[in-house]
């Protein structure tokens, strides 16, 4: 499988989830395909999932879909415990597992010798885990995973081939203002304070 | 003032700062505060495997909407540097921290975790407060609280033995 055709499935069925993605290629492949300020890039390697869950817990109403790589989600496995015990069911957890660091120099990861993160996540307590063998079941699953109660975990084995695609078009702050003002104005409320005090105080 | 008392007075003090999603991993000394924590129905509590993924977990809450604290030993502040780096400074994302300060003055434990704790804190910019005084505690919880969202950066809360009800603290005028 490719990470740009699974990429595009979840671009087709994700309307309006805030979907934060891990540093590296799968960033930019995503915002290619879904430009929009309620992306969210990770810098932070491994970290991806804890802010998809942070996410998920303070807008439990709102679909947020984190897009995750095997090198990130190794680097922070203690992750799947607490979303397993935080039980947020508006996530979906996908994990493009290239065997590779692929971002930092493409050395083999351990899920090139004998690690199953599928497995992990399961032992974990993520009950709704699985992987998707083809393009066909990734289709099938994102589309259940969008609509049902989760949290999902969903794996994926890709080749390591890269899709060309123009780098990200922001740094982190303009990131961060931009996703926060996309979720004001799509959540219609208020997280920036509005203006400074009228007079210095 | 009791362990107890002295806990509720930190609770009460990040609740009337707006606090209400809290990430912890526990420490003894910090056993009460989080059962407060975890008695609280009103607020989002996150128990922490590793305390890094805590300052992901609440980075990602601010993001939409949430105001956030994170509890935790000075052990899990320096388990989580990577992430106030490259996540909270990065981006400029504000977070309370309120970190046990094991190896504080007085200690027969941890002489050298208490030693890098605040030249640590020095180094990434962080503005800290060492909290001794319980009588003090809600204050200065709803001011760092104000520093940290305007300055848009994590502003740490060391929580010593004193504040957290647990040894006198010095200069107290009245013997509990
Ligand atoms: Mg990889």
């Amino acid at each position: 499988m490719k990470r740009f055709d699974c990429l595009k499935l979840i671009a087709a069925e994700a309307k309006d989830a805030l979907v934060v993605s891990s540093a590296g290629a799968t960033t930019l492949e995503w915002n290619a395909l879904r430009p929009s300020d309620g992306n969210f890039r990770v810098r932070t390697l491994g970290l991806c999932s804890s802010i998809a869950l942070g996410m998920a817990l303070g807008l439990p109403h709102r679909r947020i879909v984190a897009l995750d790589g095997d090198g990130s989600l190794l680097m922070n496995l203690c992750s799947l415990p607490t979303i397993a015990r935080m039980r947020p069911n508006n996530l979906l957890h996908v994990v493009f597992d290239n065997e590779v660091y692929e971002a930092s120099g493409s050395k083999k990861t351990a899920t090139a010798s004998c690690t199953d993160l599928f497995a992990i996540a399961r032992a974990a307590g993520i009950e709704k885990a699985r992987w998707a063998n083809s393009v066909e079941e990734f289709a099938q699953a994102v589309s259940a995973a969008l609509k049902g109660e989760g949290p999902y975990f969903m794996g994926a084995k890709i080749t390591t081939d890269r899709t060309e695609v123009p780098p990200y078009p922001m740094d982190e702050v303009e990131n961060k203002y931009r996703f926060v003002r996309h979720v004001e104005k799509t959540e219609n409320i208020e997280i920036f304070k509005s203006g400074l005090p009228a007079s210095y105080a | 003032m009791t362990e107890e008392e002295a806990a509720r007075t930190i609770w009460d003090g990040l609740k009337t700062a707006g606090i209400n999603l809290v990430a912890t991993l526990p420490d003894v000394n910090l056993a009460e505060l989080l059962r407060a924590v975890e008695e609280d129905r009103d607020v989002v509590h996150v128990p922490l495997c590793r305390e890094e993924e805590g300052i992901g977990v609440c980075a990602g809450a601010y993001l939409v909407g949430k105001k956030c604290a994170a509890i935790m030993q000075n052990g899990g502040f320096f388990n989580s540097n990577n992430a106030i780096v490259s996540t909270l400074l990065q981006y400029q994302i504000p977070l309370l921290l309120l970190i046990y300060y094991a190896g504080d003055v007085g200690d027969r434990t941890f002489s050298t975790s208490g030693a890098m704790t605040e030249p640590v804190l020095q180094a990434l910019g962080i503005r800290y407060y060492v909290m001794r005084q319980p009588k003090d505690a809600a204050e200065l919880i709803k001011r760092a609280q104000i520093l940290a969202e305007d300055s848009k950066r994590p502003v740490a809360l060391l929580l010593t033995k004193e504040v957290l009800g647990r040894r006198a603290a010095l200069g107290a005028s009245h013997p509990e």
